[in-house]
């Protein structure tokens, strides 16, 4: 492959890395669409069809926990790969050392200045993006215990078709969010919601909107100034960094 | 705000799920029978308390048949999720209702838990049944007044001590050291009231969300600092019936389960008789095929309307609220809110009024801020956070471009491309 002279090409991605990141933007943006729908049914069905033949919101449900369920997946798998990838080691860049903090520090001052200052390296995943990626992946783990409250009370029974297990690990994992959302919320009456959830998992996706705003931004915006094709990490996985910064 | 944390985190951790368990096994049923026979053998040596009058007479002065009477309490074994083998011992128990005395205290309420108890459109069954229980004591209903009122209080807490049902109507307002709500002569507050009524009780049974959660006198911003008997109240068994009102079905439910068994139902993590609170309305509406069709009424009166279409889109909160009423509906099974056409506002959910009782889906709502008062959107929010997140955007980006062309040109100028 043709090269400009003068860098050198950087693996960032593994296609695992690469694949989970594009399976998030379709569940992403499936989940917004069929999430806003759910809040408030945005558009009609007609009238003269037969209720037994429309389904159109029980559709949104259906692709709304499905993108659900495919989240919960990858999630798994991204935490294990935070910990235990042997291709990088994300956590070690968002513990909070005297090194990190510089290097995150820098890193933002790189934003600010408009690429005026540049005392980092970017070869590798710096610790602002680290620490910007945990964020998301906060985020999302907050929409997954919180989706799955909301969702495990559709099976009142305590029966489901893969078990009676899956309602009671549901319970147990995610009744906690319910005292958690209504201390979030605020509360002025004795004992927490299911409506608090709701409402916090409303509201935690406009965060993730404003989270998906600004990291496309900024992945364009280093590709643009820094000149080391940043974007193309995510779909082939390399980056190119200047050799004589190396030496 | 006095909000246990601590306490509901940890409700929450040690109740069981809310799974509503209909069927234990007959081994648990059969040592269940026995022993509930025993114990309504045991009601039955005592006499009547305060010549309350016989069951089976009052049926027959309202002209009901003993037929009806029997549908009923089959239904009833049904709701509190009991066997069909258990009717006969229901229909006992009914009976000796007027064997267990109750006393119904109000505090910061309307009333209207009383109302439902003893109002509905001809005298059914589950009324009949509320009037013959023995209640010793009703500040609204009884002819005592003032400090008459307050000595038949203390006789009938003195007299059945430790084996009385205390029913409580209303919340309980803290702030001012309770002075927010005074009942007779004395001038006791309703704390000490509450107090001084739960310290002989077998069990509290809070009807109605103001007693259960603080409800409308909570509301944003709670003036009066009102909480809901639970937290006042500790040491005892406590149940708690909201809505608003209580349906009382659910209140003759809960006597019944105790005549019956001599113990409080089985509660959840709000101390609400699974039998009741273990369904989500939504689960059990009859305009559900609507919602899933996603057809959805738009606006009151219109063709959706009329073809009883979901009522999600107007408000009805049925997706996040837990009650039985549309099951055993109101007033003996005559109709429900979302079956007369108008969505469920929750009512039996803490926090009701701030945050369910809306007409509006949660997303076009104007939620009330529970402790400020700050009238604002999650939406409008969001909407107001992505533009800022925007705006700062484009600032960044129009000086980069800025930057980055000067820096172009810098280099020109230098030569050193
Ligand atoms: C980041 C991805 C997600 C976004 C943007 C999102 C967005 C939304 C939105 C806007 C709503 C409507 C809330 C309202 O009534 O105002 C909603 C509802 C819901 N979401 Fe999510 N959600 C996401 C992930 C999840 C996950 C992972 C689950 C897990 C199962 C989930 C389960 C639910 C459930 C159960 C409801 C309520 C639907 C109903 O009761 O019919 N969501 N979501
Ligand atoms: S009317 Fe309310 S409870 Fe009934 S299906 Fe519609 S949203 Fe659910
Ligand atoms: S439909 Fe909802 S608001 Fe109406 S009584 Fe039932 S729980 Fe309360």
């Amino acid at each position: 492959m043709s090269m400009k002279e003068g860098y050198k090409r950087v693996r960032r991605m593994t296609p695992a890395m690469r694949i989970i990141h594009w399976v998030n933007v379709f569940s992403m943006i499936v989940a917004v669409a069929t999430g806003l729908y759910i809040a408030a049914p945005y558009y009609q069905t007609f009238m003269a069809d037969d209720a037994v033949d429309k389904y159109v919101m029980a559709w949104n449900r259906w692709g709304h926990f499905m993108v659900a369920i495919i989240f919960d997946v990858t999630s798994i798998i991204i935490a294990y790969l935070f910990f235990f990838s042997r291709f990088e080691k994300p956590w070690r860049k968002v513990i909070p050392t005297w090194k990190n903090m510089k290097e995150f520090f820098e890193v933002f001052l790189n934003l600010v200045t408009l690429n005026r200052r540049k005392k980092f390296d970017s070869t590798h995943s710096d610790s602002f993006n680290s620490v910007y990626f945990l964020i998301f992946h906060l985020l999302l783990g907050w929409m997954l215990l919180t989706g799955l409250q909301m969702y495990v009370h559709g099976l009142a029974s305590g029966e489901s078709s893969i078990g009676a297990w899956w309602p009671w690990m549901l319970h147990a994992v995610t009744d906690w969010t319910q005292v958690a959302s209504s201390w979030m919320v605020g509360s002025t009456a004795t004992g927490a919601n299911i409506m608090d959830v709701r409402i916090s998992h409303h509201l935690t996706m406009w965060l993730v909107i404003v989270w998906v705003v600004f990291h496309i931004y900024y992945q364009v915006w280093r590709t643009i100034f820094w000149k080391e094709g940043d974007i193309s990490i995510v779909i082939g996985g390399d980056k190119f960094v200047k050799t004589d910064k190396e030496a | 705000m006095s909000v246990d944390k601590e306490e509901s985190v940890k409700k929450l951790f040690t109740a069981e799920s809310a799974k509503v368990d209909t069927n234990k096994g007959d081994a648990y049923y059969n040592e269940l029978y026995i022993s509930c026979q025993k114990r309504i053998e045991d009601l039955r040596k005592l006499a009547p308390l305060n010549n309350r009058p016989d069951f089976t007479e009052s049926i027959e002065d309202q002209g009901l048949e003993r037929r009806d009477f029997l549908k009923w309490a089959s239904a009833t074994t049904a709701m509190l999720m009991l066997p069909a083998s258990f009717t006969p011992l229901v229909a006992d128990a009914a009976v000796l209702m007027n064997r267990v005395p109750v006393i119904w205290v109000e505090l910061s309420d309307c009333a209207g838990n009383s109302e439902a108890l003893l109002r509905s459109d001809g005298p059914k069954i589950d009324e009949i049944v509320l009037d013959i229980i023995s209640l010793e004591f009703h500040e609204t209903l009884q002819a005592a007044s003032g400090h008459q009122a307050e000595k038949q209080m203390n006789e009938a807490m003195e007299h059945f001590k430790g084996k009385y049902l205390l029913f409580v109507e209303g919340a309980v307002p803290l702030g001012m050291n309770g002075n927010y709500g005074t009942i007779g002569a004395t001038g006791e507050t309703f704390v000490d009231h509450l107090h001084r009524a739960a310290e002989g009780a077998a069990a509290v049974v809070a009807v109605g969300s103001c007693a259960t959660y603080g409800g409308i006198p909570a509301a944003a911003p709670n003036p009066t600092d009102s909480v809901g008997v639970m937290d006042v109240v500790k040491g005892k068994p406590i149940i708690n019936i909201p809505a608003c009102p209580a349906n009382p079905s659910n209140m003759v439910g809960v006597i019944l389960h105790f005549v019956l068994t001599g113990t409080i139902p089985e509660l959840d993590s709000l101390l609400r008789p699974k039998f009741a609170f273990g369904y989500r309305i939504h689960d059990n509406c009859e305009r559900r095929a609507h919602f899933d069709a996603g057809e959805y009424v738009e606006e009151w009166g219109d063709e959706g309307a009329k073809n009883n279409f979901c009522l999600y889109k107007v408000g009805c909160k049925g997706p996040m609220t837990f009650n039985n009423c549309s099951i055993i509906r109101y007033n003996e099974g005559v109709n429900w809110p979302i079956g007369v056409g108008r969505g469920c506002i929750g009512c039996s959910e803490p926090d009701f009024w701030d945050k369910y009782a809306y007409e509006r889906p949660m997303a076009n709502a104007n939620i009330k801020a529970p402790t400020g008062g700050v009238e604002k959107t999650v939406d409008e929010f969001g909407l107001g956070l992505l533009t800022a997140a925007g705006v700062g955007i484009a600032i960044h980006a129009a000086a980069s471009a800025v930057a980055g062309k000067k820096e172009a040109d810098e280099k020109e100028d230098g030569g050193e491309y």
